[in-house]
């Protein structure tokens, strides 16, 4: 087991609110790892720290790189992007008026580091429509490549993401809600996606979620914050029968 | 309906039937196209004037689009570009040709000094654009159409102040294009006819190096950065600095069109500077639709042939700002994909009529021509997002 | 520092010459940070509105009534009433698009070829002056300075707008409404304020505001049709520097600009040009908020 990214006294405050409060994790290549919380228990606040939309007032970041950790806490978000940290977005986020085709071709022509390519036709240009091919093909969007993402469906939106995060060859794969919006059917079709892509690729998932059901299915791992912090970390047995997770569940449905 | 008029629709559809059934490729619509460009040269002169004209704004108006319909950008201070090209040209030609002369010969030293000209107005125009790019691209939307819009007014009021006696003031620079002479025969490169083709000639191949760069892997990042920047971002994509980028392109091909303006104008006045001429791109691309390559063509085609149809009547000659008010007004609130986006439609439309001419012949083809027109006239002008094709 | 020194420099006549340009374009200015404060408009036919009312009162003292207080209100009220209408039939329409901002601006300039035309139209292209009001039509003498009274009294109303505009957004329940809505749009709909109403009615009392400065200036300056592109440029300037959205930056910012054009031109032959436009270039950079953000500022 290695640690491919690794969170030490990360911290967030806006003004007087900590949304994220002394948070060190060590995330390992092995499984999936969840990470769950009430609302406002500062998720979306820890992932747009690890992206670099945020950044932290103290702690830091590292990420792995070959052999070695390196440190991202003030690196801007493409620059994390380009080290290898992936994410999806809870409200997905695709290039709506691009072909699902384009939407993938502007993310391998980012990791092929060839934004700035003026000769070549990306319509026609032969590495980076390979793996565009073999990316459309393994999320099984082949027969639909041409069609703009705004005619899509939620569901099909939420593949091309998936799609679009991977596009980029990442080291760790951030998932925020990947089923938000989904009914259990489509739920279920996600956590086996996850689980096999976390089995057939190099990249380490990690995922935030609200649906219990989906978390104990897919998780090998779950850390739970509350109120910014950390409150409980191990496997689905150990810490969904924590009584503090529990109590920290209960207590946020009851206010 | 007479016998008459269907005898003409009748031979109408059999000549474009049998020219696509003959294989009439793109090459050879293209090859018809340029035909037309020579054809237009022996028109008169006004007519040549005009569509030189045309083909200098088109350029502008395209360029500018790389920002706006491309990356999502909307400038209000382009004139600075088109001016910088101007000027640069115009100070050449003013300064240099007796220098020129002594160096390659009075006969061709015209000719190679605007070459000079149209060099040193492109660099000019990084020059300006380099940095002024780098600032802008850290504002977005409406902050930075203001911020281009003061960065072009600073601009003109440089081009006012005439530093050291550089740019004339108010008064612009005039500029001579001269007689040239190679082997012994004199043209003046300032005729009309022969600046229609130098144009033609500058602005093809512009127009084919800005749909390269659209549709290189360049290009395809700029679309990506328009739809949503922060997802670009999360793939990699240094937004920032790609908006930078594609600033400087889009204002060094504006400047390619200001040089032109200067040969065409015969003069590089600071009104090329001023916010009004940054708004005639932002009219044209608009009118002829942001979203497709061809629109700022067919926007620019519309703002001056329009404006010379209106001139043709006195009584509205001195209101054309009028109509492009009103069009502006209308193709923003009801049709966004703009003329292009409606000639396509018309394509399309015209493709069905023919699919019904095949079916039934003539008497099919107008009767769906009639209904699909009714249905259409019919109902309320909500707006068509959905319709007309391709997304560039 | 001591003030003689500055003195030395400018004088009293150039500072009141300011102030009174300052004056002028803080009556466009206000209308135009408060609209885009609460709508998210960047109205760039703001400066067209400025010049209708000119026009407008023009229009009343030379053909309707020969009484100058009546004329500046008809300017002002018709200018409030083309806004209303340019908001409901044109502007409503945009605040759903995603792109919406750069769709507003471009419809609103649509209006500037518009009105400029339909002005020359109706009015010609020739300048047209008017007379001040009888009753202000004396001089001040000020450290030496002659000044026309009219002047003066535009000076005085713009403070008494400026202070007016203040009383009304933080004192009255509309006002309340209007801050509430500007911070938090979603918010003030779920509370029952109804938006669309308000967006208009706050369209309208921007598009007074440019109507009662075009009528109020129109013994001060010129009347022509290149009067509406002149103005637009310099409010852009003004509520860029006091900040987008806020009332009492426009005040500040129009006193500054009208400051700048006043006395710049005596270091710099196009400064009164070029230094606003600097300045402007510099707040967007280093604070685009504006020196003074937020709408009861």
């Amino acid at each position: 087991m290695t640690t491919v990214l690794e969170t030490d006294g990360l911290t967030k405050r806006f003004g007087e609110l900590t949304a994220v409060d002394d948070v060190s994790l060590a995330i390992q290549d092995e499984g999936v790892t969840s990470i769950i919380g009430p609302n406002g228990a500062g998720k979306t606040t820890f992932y747009n720290l690890l992206t670099g939309v945020l950044e932290p007032t103290e702690g830091t970041i590292h990420l792995r790189e070959g052999d070695d950790l390196v440190e991202i806490t003030d690196a801007p978000t493409h620059e994390v992007a380009r080290r290898g940290l992936s994410r999806s977005y809870q409200i997905t986020n695709v290039f709506e008026g691009l072909t699902i085709r384009e939407n993938l071709q502007v993310a391998r022509i980012s990791h092929d580091g060839r934004t700035m390519d003026l000769r070549s036709r990306a319509a026609s240009d032969g590495p980076i429509n390979e793996e565009v091919d073999r990316l459309l093909d393994l999320m099984g969007l082949t027969e639909m490549a041409d069609r703009p993402c705004d005619a899509l469906s939620h569901g099909e939106k939420r593949s091309v993401e998936i799609a679009l995060a991977l596009a980029i060859e990442p080291t760790v794969f951030l998932l925020d809600e990947p089923t938000a919006g989904m009914n259990s059917t489509e739920a279920r079709e996600i956590v086996s996606l996850v689980q096999q892509l976390d089995d057939d690729l190099a990249a380490t998932f990690v995922v935030t979620e609200h649906n219990m059901d989906v978390v104990r299915d897919v998780s090998d791992r779950i850390v739970v914050l509350a109120e910014g912090a950390v409150l409980a970390d191990g496997t689905p047995g150990e810490v969904l029968t924590d009584e503090r997770v529990t109590e920290a569940y209960l207590g946020s449905e009851a206010v | 309906m007479s016998t008459g008029e269907e005898g003409i629709a009748d031979r109408i559809g059999a000549f474009g039937h049998e020219a696509v059934r003959n294989g009439w490729t793109t090459e050879r619509f293209a090859l018809l196209g340029l035909l037309g460009l020579v054809l237009v040269a022996f028109g008169p002169t006004f007519q040549v004037y005009l569509f030189t004209e045309f083909m200098i704004i088109a350029l502008f108006a395209l360029a500018f689009n790389l920002l706006y319909g491309y990356t999502g950008l909307l400038s209000f201070g382009h004139a600075m570009f088109f001016a910088g090209g101007s000027y640069g040209m115009a100070m050449v030609l003013r300064d240099l040709t007796p220098h020129v002369a002594d160096v390659v010969g009075s006969g061709i030293a015209p000719l190679v000094t605007f070459g000079l000209g149209a060099v040193a107005g492109v660099l000019l125009v990084l020059l300006i654009a380099i940095p002024v790019g780098w600032l802008s691209v850290r504002l977005e939307e409406i902050y930075f159409a203001l911020i281009t819009l003061a960065f072009g007014m600073l601009v003109f009021s440089v081009i006012i102040q005439n530093p050291g006696g550089l740019t004339n003031g108010t008064d612009g620079i005039i500029v001579t294009l001269g007689i040239t002479e190679i082997a012994g025969i004199e043209f003046r490169l300032g005729d009309r006819q022969t600046y229609y083709f130098l144009t033609a000639a500058v602005v093809l191949p512009s127009v084919y190096a800005i749909w390269r760069v659209v549709t290189s892997p360049f290009g395809t990042v700029c679309k990506a950065i328009r739809e949503s920047p922060d997802r670009a971002a999360a793939l990699g994509v240094d937004v920032t600095y790609h908006r930078w980028m594609t600033f400087v392109v889009s204002a060094a091909f504006v400047g390619v069109a200001g040089v032109l303006m200067a040969g065409l104008a015969n003069v590089a006045s600071p009104y090329h500077a001023h916010w009004t001429t940054s708004a005639i791109p932002v009219v044209a691309t608009v009118i002829g639709g942001a979203t497709f390559f061809a629109g700022p063509i067919v926007g620019a085609f519309v703002f001056l042939y329009v404006r010379w149809g209106i001139s043709r009547f006195p009584a509205l000659e001195a209101h054309w700002e009028l109509f492009f008010g009103l069009m502006l007004i209308g193709v923003v609130l009801y049709f966004k994909q703009g003329a292009a986006g409606g000639l396509l439609m018309l394509r399309g439309w015209l493709l069905d009529v023919r699919g019904a001419y095949d079916r039934g012949g003539t008497d099919a083809a107008v009767a769906y021509a009639r209904e699909s027109a009714s249905a259409r006239l019919g109902r309320t002008g909500g707006p068509s997002e959905t319709e007309g094709g391709e997304r560039e | 520092m001591d003030l003689s020194v500055i003195l030395w420099f400018v004088s009293i006549a150039d500072i009141v010459i300011g102030l009174s340009l300052g004056s002028r374009l803080f009556l466009i200015a206000v209308g135009l940070s408060l609209i885009f404060g609460v709508l998210g408009v960047l109205n760039f036919a703001h400066g067209a509105f400025y010049m209708i009312g000119a026009y407008v009162a023009l229009a009343v003292t030379n053909h309707l009534i020969d009484n100058f207080w009546l004329a500046v209100v008809a300017g002002a009220l018709a200018v409030g009433v083309v806004g209303v209408l340019i908001e409901v039939g044109t502007i409503r329409p945009l605040y759903e698009r995603a792109e919406g901002e750069l769709d507003q601006l471009i419809v609103t300039f649509g209006f500037v070829l518009v009105i400029h035309e339909v002005v020359r139209f109706v009015w010609g292209s020739q300048p047209y002056s008017m007379d001040a009001p009888a009753s202000l039509a004396f001089s001040v003498s000020i450290a030496g300075s002659t000044f026309s009274a009219y002047r003066l009294f535009v000076i005085g109303a713009a403070f008494v707008v400026m202070a007016g505009l203040w009383l009304f957004v933080t004192k009255t329940y509309f006002g309340a409404l209007v801050r509430g809505t500007s911070s938090d749009r979603e918010m003030a709909s779920m509370l029952g304020v109804d938006v669309p109403r308000l967006y208009t009615a706050v369209f309208f009392l921007g598009s007074f505001l440019a109507g009662l400065g075009g009528a109020l200036s129109a013994p001060l300056q010129s009347t022509s049709p290149a009067l509406g592109d002149q103005v637009i440029i310099d409010a852009f300037i003004i509520v860029v520097i006091g900040g987008l959205g806020s009332m009492f930056g426009a005040f500040v910012g129009a006193m500054l600009v009208g400051l700048m054009q006043a006395i710049g031109p005596q270091f710099i032959a196009a400064g009164h040009i070029a230094i606003p436009f600097v300045a402007m270039v510099i707040v967007l950079l280093f604070r685009p908020e504006g020196l003074f953000g937020g709408i009861g500022e």
